[in-house]
């Protein structure tokens, strides 16, 4: 059986989607294989039986950006969320649009220490969130194209916006870009749970600590687009909806086992099953190394192969869903803050000393935890009054010494159920469900590779130019009409659709053969 | 991975395979550092070991050239990644020139590929290159193995050398050029060689060479067989027109300087990449070099007067720099000074009249510039049909 496309791409996460909906509203014939049941990837819903259904990896929009709406169409009906840094003591902070006051109201001592660093970084923020929609700048063509040219266009129009910020502003960007979140929170902030939260935000995710050069980078990513968390009414379910919408096929429950090249171009798709896809261009949302073997190695040049092998892609964020009989009791927070962004992260320094165990292949003794219980903002979401609490926990190591046995993964639920209990008394008590998803098992469920957040660290070395790897920056797969367009490629991971739009776009520039 | 202990690490250039004899033979005592081996400059005079190998037969050690073994159902597949030729073409029992390029399509090496049979192939190179196998394996399945200190080889050049391979019992009389045979169990011998003159190369285990030696030695007095150095064959290969690494082009993994790589077809070596075979390293930016154009044009230079000409600028119109001059000698045999040079496109392609270089001459104290005139040659400057006659010669 044969079947013949403009468009194959692989995986449908929300930038497999996002790429298929922007080529499918130019009019192209797309088809996106999913080797999953169910589209959504990393951003899909899950039914955890009883009438609970719940956010399955992903929990939060942050930076879907404002170019990929407008592309594709996709509107959440997105109910921006307080982000509440829990104080083992009780005095917990809530900060919104870029505000920090205590939980009960009361003017926070770190306030206008915490509003002025915020709005520093929104600031910074936003100059790199300029990058993410458009491929990475290059300098490499030089002055040989118009396209070249456009690029350094770009390039010098950054060079001008980090002028524009005066004097002292861009030193203080320069200064810090590269530099650790510690030392950055500390410098403005007392060591506790709101340095704490920032410095969890900062790494989360991540194979490093908040001690680790770069964390202000990938903090700052974090922010790109406006800091504020938002759970989408109904889920994610707008990326498949636009994606269909606009015309796309959408084929799940058989994997892409290879991808077909001839004379240097890519023929299409041979998927498990034998069905052959033909197709003149195909898009990869998947990680960048699995990406190349699904071509194969021969296709590629040996440095490149070389350096996708050594991708940094260890991931540390594994997820707890619980599902429970009522809302608990949380001490010191209204029922609008309930529904928050809940970070369990003590002090910045909690943060680093989380991070060590995972060095040396254990979970965090005292992990670091994003909760949140969508339920409580989107009531659609359970009947029975059940709530659906679902957990971001750091660090757990991809592959544990001695593997992931049931003991450790028992040991693992306990450790972090234990924790949320300190802020939610009588916890385990109402749980009538839990799942725990560990790195290992976020990269069986969705291929991404090391289960990482990000599919590959965001480390400077694997940033921006460099980002999957060097040379293979821009979209483009080495094979002609071969793409990357998932979270290995620039800008990154997280709920964004930024690199399956640009990948789109890029493909669209270059054209496709028919 | 064992570990030896660090007192057996030699200090200092070590002895290859034949060094015992090379040692006894050597009056001049000049030794160079070739791969971390001793290897002779010049054992009596560089003048008497040239003319041995255009009129006798010469042995000279090629030990220290590296040496990859690559085996495995997918090791022509894997080769063919690498080099920018189609190694399918080369048959079993056959030798093929082979260069390999980076992503950007810049020369990492050139050398000699050996196909032992239709899954095990040797490369032979000048630079080290086990790393670079190794990760060019990935995702074959071949294994890559480095011979470079278990194999030895020495090069039995000139018009005499298949006599003395007869006498030694050893009979090679139809081995064409570029033909791969083991005569006798673990002794290889191709019909190869870097003096473009009739030759052969013979391999071994490291520990049979000095029995080789012993062996080819007794039966060379009578055909002239010579010892030589470095000095001598390099005269040669200049004459032959081959290209040197580290000389005539940057092998670009040693090259720290940015646009330091040449593509092959700067190094006049087009029609060594084939593009039509599938995919190999540095095929997209090489598609790319085809159509922009070569930046410079390696080429062969017969140069007036007969100072050798090693490091001269080219110039054009006698003002204008266009190039230099990576390998000069006088060619004793041509009675020509010749050399290979670099030029920037497009002198020593559509351009190449009016050139010239700058010789410097020391008269008795006194340092003089000339200007000299170049003619740039097409052809080698030593050809001669016995390098090629299949049953060859007796000399």
């Amino acid at each position: 059986m044969s079947a013949r496309f403009d468009v194959i791409v692989i995986g449908a996460g929300h930038n497999g989607l996002t790429a298929a909906t922007v080529l499918a509203r130019k009019g192209k014939r797309v088809c996106v294989v999913e080797k999953a049941a169910q589209a959504g990837g990393m951003a899909r819903m899950t039914d955890f039986g009883g009438g609970a259904t719940g956010p399955e990896i992903a929990h939060l929009l942050y930076n879907l950006s404002p170019a990929v709406a407008k592309d594709t169409g996709v509107a959440f009906d997105a109910q921006p969320l307080p982000t509440i840094a829990l104080s083992p003591d009780g005095f917990h902070a809530e900060i919104r649009g870029g505000t920090l006051r205590r939980a009960e109201g009361t003017l926070h001592p770190d306030a206008s220490a915490f509003e002025a660093l915020d709005a520093r970084l929104v600031r910074f923020a936003a100059l790199l969130g300029q990058l993410s929609d458009k491929p990475p700048p290059t300098i490499a063509e030089g002055l040989a194209s118009m396209a070249s040219l456009r690029d350094l266009g770009g390039l010098a129009k950054l060079g001008l916006n980090l002028k524009r910020l005066g004097r002292d502003d861009m030193r203080e960007f320069l200064r810090i870009v590269l530099s650790n979140a510690y030392d950055l929170l500390l410098d403005e902030l007392p060591d506790g749970p709101v340095a704490g939260a920032l410095a969890a935000d900062a790494v989360r995710g991540a194979f490093s600590g908040p001690r680790a050069p770069g964390s202000v980078f990938t903090l700052m990513y974090r922010m790109g687009q406006g800091c504020d968390a938002a759970w989408p009414m109904g889920g994610f379910g707008a990326f498949e909806g636009a994606a269909t919408g606009a015309g796309a096929t959408l084929r799940c429950g058989t994997g892409v086992a290879s991808v077909d090249v001839e004379g240097d171009r890519v023929q299409g798709v041979t998927l498990e099953d034998g069905t052959v896809l033909q197709a003149g261009a195909v898009l990869s949302s998947l990680g960048a190394e699995a990406t190349m073997q699904l071509a194969g190695p021969a296709h590629f040049d040996i440095e490149a192969t070389r350096r996708l092998r050594n991708m940094r892609t260890k991931g540390t964020a594994a997820k707890l869903n619980l599902v429970l009989s009522d809302v608990p009791d949380m001490p010191g927070l209204s029922d609008a803050q309930k529904a928050g962004r809940l970070i369990v992260a003590p002090s910045a320094a909690h943060v680093e000393r989380a991070f060590d165990p995972v060095k040396y292949g254990r979970a965090s003794d005292a992990p670091v935890i994003e909760a949140v219980m969508p339920s409580l903002t989107d009531p659609s979401l359970c009947g029975q009054g059940r709530q659906v609490l679902s957990a971001i926990v750091s660090y757990v190591p991809f592959a544990p010494e001695g593997g992931w046995t049931p003991a450790v993964r028992d040991d693992l639920t306990a450790r972090a159920i234990d924790t949320l209990e300190t802020y939610m008394p009588g916890l385990s008590g109402l749980i009538i469900h839990q799942t725990l998803l560990t790195p290992d098992d976020i990269a069986a469920a969705t291929g991404a590779p090391g289960g990482h957040w990000h599919h590959g660290e965001m480390g400077i070395d694997q940033v921006l130019t460099v980002r999957p790897v060097n040379g293979l920056s821009r979209y483009a797969f080495g094979i002609g009409g071969y793409y990357l367009c998932g979270a290995s490629a620039h800008p990154g991971g997280n709920v964004t659709g930024s690199p399956g739009r640009n990948a789109a776009r890029r493909l669209l520039t270059d054209g496709i053969p028919a | 991975m064992t570990q030896r202990p660090a007192s057996t690490v030699p200090i200092g250039l070590i002895p290859g395979p034949f060094h015992d004899r090379l040692d006894a033979l050597s009056h001049a005592r000049g030794w160079m550092d070739w791969a971390g081996y001793m290897s002779p400059t010049v054992l009596d005079t560089a003048e008497f070991e040239y003319f041995a190998i255009r009129n006798q037969a010469t042995l000279f050690d090629i030990s220290p050239m590296h040496k990859y073994r690559v085996t495995g159902p997918e090791a022509p597949a894997m080769i063919n990644r690498v080099v920018t030729r189609d190694v399918r073409r080369i048959g079993e029992g056959r030798v093929g020139y082979a260069l390999w390029c980076d992503e950007e399509g810049m020369l990492i090496d050139d050398g000699t590929l050996f196909r032992i049979s239709d899954t095990e192939f040797r490369l032979c190179c000048q630079e080290r290159m086990f790393g670079w196998l190794l990760d060019a394996a990935d995702g074959f399945d071949v294994a890559v193995t480095d011979e470079s200190d278990t194999v030895a080889g020495l090069s039995l050049q000139g018009p005499t050398s298949f006599s003395v391979l007869k006498d030694a019992g050893l009979d090679v009389a139809d081995m064409k050029p570029f033909d791969l045979r083991e005569v006798e169990p673990d002794l290889w011998i191709s019909r190869t060689g870097f003096t473009g003159d009739l030759g052969y190369e013979l391999w071994m285990p490291w520990e049979a060479a000095l029995a080789l030696w012993d062996r080819l030695w007794a039966a060379g007095g009578h055909w002239g067989l010579r010892a030589i150095g470095y000095d001598a064959l390099h005269i040669a290969r200049i004459e032959a027109g081959f290209m040197a690494a580290g000389m005539d082009f940057q092998p670009v993994h040693a090259a720290l300087r940015l646009h330091r790589g040449r593509t092959p077809f700067e190094l006049g070596f087009g029609r060594m990449v084939d593009f039509d075979k599938g995919h190999f390293n540095g095929r997209r930016a090489l598609l790319s070099h085809r159509d922009y154009g070569a930046r410079t044009h390696l080429v062969k230079l017969d140069i007036g007067g007969f100072k050798p000409a090693q490091d001269a600028l080219i110039y054009h119109r006698k003002r204008r720099e266009v190039g230099h001059v990576t390998s000069g000698v006088w060619s004793p045999t041509a009675k020509r000074n010749i050399a290979l040079a670099e030029l920037k496109a497009p002198f020593g392609d559509s351009k190449t009249s009016d050139l010239w270089a700058e010789i410097y001459v020391n008269e008795e104290g006194r340092w003089n510039r000339r200007m000299v005139p170049v003619t740039v040659e097409s052809k080698p400057f030593f050809i001669n049909d016995r390098a090629r006659a299949t049953p060859p010669g007796a000399f």
